[in-house]
């Protein structure tokens, strides 16, 4: 059929019967319609852009699930881990610009000799191990070889190159001739790739291809982002088969191991992880309450809150697969007897966790009303409506706050110093009249003056210093006098939503979005509201959307890291 | 034809699609987990308002030293009373340690019968101890509250060594035998240990639970249900070790350790009517019983849920002797009778050290029973105790406890 | 006298089988001065530390009245007198911020140990503790240490923005990774190379083999914080090197006992125990050479320091206080501003402790001791103040104080590390930036 100008196909048209004009006419409004999904399909995705290709830190959490993943849960892991590097409020961007001090090295060097000792010790070396050499102290190089090359696979995310694992069994063996044991050998050939950078580090790769601006990355690298993102943990067999078979590169192949990933037990682990980053737990480690004011608090109740909430969460995006903005309304929760005094509530289970509702009248809605959040956000002897608006800001609405001006006129306080200031209300109504104070302030303060009705710790009050606590307040235009009100508030405002999901990306990327990625942004959060605000579903189109896997080449990347190589002393290495 | 071919499809459609609707809510009530509805608000809620016993103490008297009220000396321990005798005198240029030694040795030569028979464990055996002092006194005041409804101060009342005590804060007829019986005892004067015995409490050994229901006014309230437990769990404290408010206790699963009574809110005072409870107890690893009959309390009750008071009935004279003086029914964890050993030495080792003898305790408090009389023999069979308490708000639950870890619970 | 090292008497031992030797501490081993020789035969070897509290000072109690050497000794700084010889003081440098936001507490602290003002804690450069121990840090087990006697596991020492290097908290832990495994006593007369840290160490060199292709398969920000972690892997080898030596003999060196403590208090009362409990642990690491360079937070910037049940921090003090009217200074602050100093004087008095060669340890070392601001309450950068204990193994003159008039602080920054060997004739950034050298300071 040569002439397919307009006339003569609809003259053929014409001259077809009917059923097979039905046919045609179906066949063509299925070709329209593949061709219009095609055109929209990936629902309006535009181009990917990507980023530069990261080099991550793993994290303590990761580290740990790593081990746990490929070893066993009990091998121990004996470092004290330092304080994390937070970065534009998320420890996940962090890891993409720390370094790695001594102290560090140190105590990866300490975990690193335990865990090969634990797998490799005589109780348990049958459980990691599937062949043995015929005699202790002869070098068995096939048995070697299947050891390391299995390990480093999982431990390095990717297979070992050839180089690598002829390297590796070799320190085995010239280990093996030093100290006599051949399992001695496979211990410290194996404590190498634990304090390797390949281990330590997620470095990730571009798939070779024609270098112009964007590429993809090569599919372990893929298998690395899929895995930490969605199960916090490293990639496992299956993942590494898929990957090295190629069919990551195909939706189909891809949406088999997302599927996979996100029904396994890890997946909750995962949004805990984030979670536990967004909401900065933590900064409990350096929280202190006084005592003699707050004697209801100790480390186990620290613990407890920070697990009440990560539960609620957990059961309220994942089991109940519910809308996240209703986390700053749900009064669903779970409580232990030592959370039960701060929250004045019985809880029936010694020991364990009790599922509540509380009251509608228990002023008791969202997470921003849990201990976990209330306490961390107040000094140690009292509460503080300025930490929590400034955390309300920060963490929930992804809105910075400025520094204080170092140059702050005090002599507005001084004067008012005799006046008698009972609630925190009238301690900081210098800081909403003094012009260089008040421009902050006005931002922080108005939401954290209606949480006034939660001391330092957290538990319910409605008089501070025998003055009834004035519960006024506002967040953006929305003014209210409860802390239902507060949560609605929260719930609905627009920024909430957009926070979350672009903090989620980012911690999905290691890194802050770049200029070009902004029109992406838009539709993941156009596509979070299509979801009904759903996190999984969020999280599933961030996976399975091309800007994901794209990444920028390296000659065009600025130089990112604040530090000049000129006052190193380079000589060094 | 057609058409009513594709209406029964249509039907099919919608029936399976209801199905599978109802069959989606069933799961999800089914899955859903059971929740408990928390609450917030002041101690009292719904009318129901629980405790726990943060301070217990036996509610005694000033000290024999400020009332004058032994004017023939404190009771004596075995040691003490050997070192009396013609024997027991120190001999020329016998040194101190080797003194001491004799002297010990000479009073565990007293504490038991010619056929080895220790009197701490057979009190009965033992032959009339004339070196134990209890507290005649007139004058002396006590704390507590009158339990029998009576003034008991008439001369035929002091003969018979039932004297009634003036309060300390005034009240008349108050019944406190036991401070009788371990008046001039030194170890129950301000100072001394025995009356000390809360910090097994602290510790978590022990606990007791108050639970009020149907509390309508803090002030006046002419009904209340009264509840008095024994509790299951231990006291939950603050890191400087002070009770906390507002934590949740179950009460202990045995009903013997349970007790249901009525009582009523007088100006802020609450009074319950008589009834029987029973406690734990536990002394050097050996757990114990504290019964009372016909326990009461009298306790004010603050707005904010400080219960502080007495706790008043009579405790029978074999129990006393056990849980206090002499442990002969002491068991261990597992319910068994603790080792002989044990109970032997503590109870002779705390005379030994508290200075009283176990067999002249017994006796006095045989003397000084004043309540429960044996309907055939009419003698007294238990002593009227006083307890001063404090208690703080707490939630108590019954049923149950689900226990998550088990290997958590007590200790 | 002929010349026998340790290492010759044992060399035949190492090598193959390990076999425990015992042998005296030859005279040979002091020369005649009485001072201990290392292995490698060098001198006592010197030390260089900081020491940070927070919040500033009170001015009138703090800055003495005239300079030079006859100084009167003002009120907060009395309990130092006994250090007069040993101590200069340095008032009146400043941070200069070129425009630059100061960020409260942060710009000031970090603009002292880096030379840049910076708005947030990125630094532009590696504190100048870090730039000292990269010049002497290196043949030491640890290559600084870092404590923290306030609970909060900062330090203000930075290789590079995104690089702090933590601080110990707990007396406790600090005595575990001091003294605990891997520690040799130097003074035990048993030495045992272990085979299996020589199997270590030639595993490790497999780790820094494949460095160059790494480094080329990654962008450049990346390459230099995988060039800090190589840096650290250096630290381990060398950790195992000196493991496999025999350790130089340290005269009057005595195990310390294991503290109990945890650390993580806030009140003034802990916080001065803890700090005692950690100096002293500290002196003693420096003692048997563990480490040359330390760096001690004894209060934070913004100092969480409170009085016994206060619940107020000192550093909301600073800001919520009124002056006193009879004293014309905040009088609440002034305590804490005082017992800094107590604090900083019992700090010296642990170093000052240990004998070492004809004096002390502090003869060894150069400690500077600064805050974060001059006033807490306007979170001045000008006039910030500092001092340098220690005579520096002779590398430094002490016993007065110098006024800055307004002086770039840097100069004090330049002049610590030319003392401490480091080869910089300009630090410093913007108006910072200096080249004149505290010549008062250097010997």
């Amino acid at each position: 059929m040569t002439d397919l100008s307009l006339s003569s196909l609809i003259t053929r048209f014409a001259a077809l019967s009917r059923r097979a004009r039905r046919i045609a006419m179906a066949a063509g409004i299925v070709i329209i319609g593949l061709f219009l999904m095609a055109l929209f399909g990936s629902a309006g995705e535009p181009d990917p852009a990507g980023g530069p290709p990261m080099v991550r830190r793993i994290t303590e959490s990761q580290y740990r699930a790593s081990i746990a993943d490929i070893f066993a849960a009990d091998i121990p892991v004996a470092a004290r881990f330092e304080k994390p590097v937070r970065s534009d409020g998320l420890i996940a961007i962090g890891t993409g610009a720390s370094g790695m001090s001594p102290f560090a090295v140190e105590q990866y060097d300490a975990a690193a000799q335990g865990i090969a000792a634990a797998v490799l010790s005589e109780k348990r070396r049958g459980e990691f191990l599937r062949c043995q050499p015929k005699h202790e102290t002869t070098f068995d190089e096939k048995c070697a070889r299947s050891f390391l090359t299995d390990k480093g696979r999982l431990l390095f995310r990717r297979p070992l190159t050839e180089a690598e694992a002829a390297k590796y069994v070799e320190l085995a063996r010239n280990v093996q001739g030093r100290l006599g044991s051949f399992y001695d050998g496979l211990e410290l050939s194996l404590y190498t790739m634990l304090i390797s950078p390949e281990f330590l580090f997620r470095i990730e790769r571009i798939a070779p291809g024609d270098g112009d601006g964007t590429g993809t990355l090569d599919a372990f690298s893929k298998a690395s982002r899929l895995s930490f993102f969605l199960t916090n943990s490293t990639p496992d067999a299956e993942l590494l088969r898929a990957a090295e078979a190629g069919e990551l590169e195909y939706g189909w192949g891809l949406r088999r191991q997302v599927n996979r990933l996100m029904v396994s037990d890890r997946f909750a682990g995962a949004v805990r992880a984030f979670f536990t980053d967004m909401l900065q737990f933590d900064r409990f480690a350096d929280l202190s309450k006084d005592p003699a004011i707050y004697p209801a608090f100790n480390s186990d109740v620290a613990t407890d809150a920070q697990e009440q909430t990560l539960r609620t969460i957990v059961e309220h995006l994942i089991t109940e697969q519910g809308d996240y903005r209703e986390l700053f309304t749900t009064r669903d929760t779970f409580l232990t007897r030592p959370l039960g005094v701060i929250y004045r509530t019985p809880v029936p289970t010694r020991g364990g966790w009790d599922a509540v509702t509380f009251d509608e009248s228990a002023n008791r809605a969202g997470i921003q009303s849990h201990v976990s959040f209330l306490a961390l956000h107040s000094h140690p002897g009292r509460s503080s409506p300025t930490l929590r608006g400034y955390a309300v800001r920060e963490i929930f609405l992804c809105q910075h706050v400025p520094d204080p001006p170092a140059n702050v006129n005090f002599t507005a306080v001084e004067l008012g110093a005799h006046t008698k200031m009972v609630t925190a209300r009238d301690r900081l109504k210098r800081h909403a009249t003094d012009a260089s104070c008040a421009g902050c302030h006005k931002v922080m303060d108005p939401p954290g003056l209606t949480m006034e009705q939660y001391d330092g710790l957290g538990a319910f009050r409605t008089r501070e210093n025998g003055a009834v606590i004035n519960t006024a307040g506002s967040l953006d235009g929305v003014d209210f006098d409860t802390q239902d009100g507060l949560a609605k508030a929260l719930r609905n405002h627009p920024e909430t939503p957009r926070c979350v999901a672009e903090r989620m990306y980012k911690a999905a990327v290691g890194r802050d979005i770049v200029w070009d990625e902004r029109y992406y942004l838009d539709w993941l959060i156009a596509g979070f509201e299509d979801d009904g605000y759903r996190i999984p579903d969020l999280m599933r189109r961030i996976v399975l959307s091309e800007n994901f896997f794209t990444v920028t080449r390296p000659s065009a990347q600025p130089a990112g890291r604040i530090a000049e190589s000129g006052t190193r002393s380079g000589g060094r290495i | 034809m057609v058409h009513a071919s594709v209406r029964r499809k249509g039907l099919v459609y919608a029936g399976c699609g209801a199905a599978v609707l109802v069959g989606a809510a069933l799961a999800f009530t089914l899955v859903s987990p059971d929740r408990a509805t928390a609450r917030s608000g002041s101690f009292v809620r719904d009318g129901e308002a629980g405790f726990v016993v943060t301070h217990f103490a036996f509610a005694l008297g000033p000290d024999a030293a400020k009332t004058g009220g032994c004017p023939t000396g404190m009771s004596k321990n075995v040691a003490e009373i050997f070192g009396e005798t013609p024997a027991g005198q120190r001999r020329p240029g016998e040194g101190d340690e080797e003194y001491g030694q004799r002297v010990e040795a000479g009073g565990q030569s007293i504490s038991a019968s010619p056929d080895g028979k220790n009197f701490c464990m057979h009190p009965e055996l033992a032959p009339f101890e004339p070196n134990t002092r209890i507290l005649t006194s007139v004058n002396a005041p006590a704390e507590g509250i009158d339990l029998d409804n009576q003034v008991s101060r008439s001369e035929v009342d002091a003969r018979r060594g039932l004297l009634d005590f003036t309060g300390v804060d005034g009240a008349e007829g108050v019944d406190n035998q036991f401070w009788r019986l371990v008046g001039c005892s030194r170890s129950f004067q301000e100072n001394g240990p025995s009356n000390g015995f809360e910090v097994e409490m602290y510790t978590g050994s022990w606990g007791i639970l108050i639970a009020l229901r149907g509390v309508d006014d803090l002030k006046n309230d002419d009904h209340v249900d009264v509840g008095i437990h024994a509790n299951a769990d231990p006291i939950q404290l603050s890191p400087t070790r002070a009770a906390l408010e507002y934590a949740t206790y179950t009460m202990d699963q045995d009903k013997a350790f349970r007790a249901v009574t009525t009582g009523w809110i007088e100006n802020g005072v609450l009074i319950t009517k008589p009834v029987d409870v029973r406690f734990h107890n536990v002394v050097n690893g050996m757990h114990l019983e504290r019964p009372l009959r016909d326990a009461r309390i009298r306790a004010s009750l603050s707005h904010s849920g400080v219960l502080k008071g007495i706790l008043a009935g009579y405790t029978p004279v074999g129990d006393l002797y056990d849980f206090q003086f002499a442990y002969r029914n002491g068991k261990d964890a597992s319910g068994a009778p603790s080792a002989m050993g044990r109970r032997l030495g503590s109870a002779n080792g705390a005379a030994r050290v508290l200075g009283h003898t176990c067999q002249g305790v017994y006796q006095s408090m045989n003397r000084l029973a004043d309540g429960h009389p044996n309907p055939k023999t009419g003698k007294f069979t238990s002593i009227s105790t006083q307890y001063r308490f404090e208690a703080r708000p707490a939630f108590v639950i019954d049923g149950e406890a689900k226990n998550a870890d088990d290997k958590a619970g007590l200790q | 006298m002929s010349r026998i090292s340790r290492r010759t008497v044992l060399r035949g031992a190492i090598g193959g089988a390990a076999i425990g030797v015992s042998i005296p501490l030859l005279d040979c081993f002091l020369d005649g001065n009485g001072q201990a020789l290392a292995a490698t035969g060098q001198r006592v070897p010197v030390r260089f530390g900081t020491w940070i509290w927070g919040c500033g000072f009170i001015p009138q109690k703090w800055i003495p009245t005239t300079t030079g050497r006859e100084y009167l000794m003002p009120q907060d700084l009395a309990p130092l007198e006994a250090y007069r010889e040993k101590l200069a003081i340095f008032s009146g440098f400043d941070v200069k911020l070129d425009g630059v936001a100061n960020k409260p507490h942060i710009t000031g602290c970090l603009g002292l140990r880096t030379g840049i003002p910076v708005p947030d804690e990125n630094v532009k450069a590696p504190t100048l503790d870090v730039l000292i121990g990269q010049r002497m840090g290196g043949d030491t087990r640890f290559r600084s240490l870092e404590l923290s006697t306030c609970g909060l596991q900062r330090s203000y020492s930075y290789h590079a923005a995104g690089s702090p290097n933590p601080s110990e908290v707990s007396p406790a832990a600090l005595y575990r990774r001091i003294f605990g495994e891997g520690f040799q006593d130097p003074n035990s007369m048993n030495f045992e190379p272990d085979a299996r840290i020589m199997a270590r160490k030639s595993v490790l060199s497999a780790v820094t083999d494949d460095r160059h292709k790494l480094m080329r398969s990654v962008g450049v920000s990346d390459r230099q914080r995988l060039d800090e972690y190589f840096t650290s892997i250096r630290q381990i080898e060398q950790q195992l090197d000196l493991q496999l030596q025999p350790p130089a003999p340290v005269e009057n060196f005595a195990m310390p006992a294991a503290p109990g403590q945890d650390g993580t208090g806030s009140a003034m009362g802990e916080v001065m125990q803890t700090h005692r409990v950690m100096a002293q642990l500290l002196a003693k690491a420096l003692q048997c050479n563990q480490t040359k360079v330390f760096n001690v937070l004894f209060s934070d910037t913004t100092s969480n320091l409170r009085r016994e049940g206060e619940t107020t921090t000192h550093h909301t003090l600073t800001h919520e206080e009124p002056d006193d009217k009879g004293l014309g200074f905040q009088k609440e602050c002034a305590w804490f501003a005082t017992n800094s100093m107590i604090a900083w004087k019992e700090f010296l008095d642990e170093i000052d402790t240990i004998p070492e060669g004809d004096g002390t340890l502090l003869d060894n070392c150069l400690i500077l001791a600064h805050s974060d601001c001059s006033i807490a309450k306007a979170h001045a950068v000008e006039g910030i103040p500092a001092m340098v204990a220690g005579n520096g193994g002779g590398a430094i003159r002490t016993g007065y104080h110098l006024a800055g008039n307004g002086d770039s602080i840097a100069r004090l920054g330049l002049t610590v590390q030319q003392a401490m060997g480091v080869q910089v004739e300009r630090w410093g950034k913007l108006s910072m930036e200096t080249n004149r050298t505290i010549t008062e300071l250097m010997a």
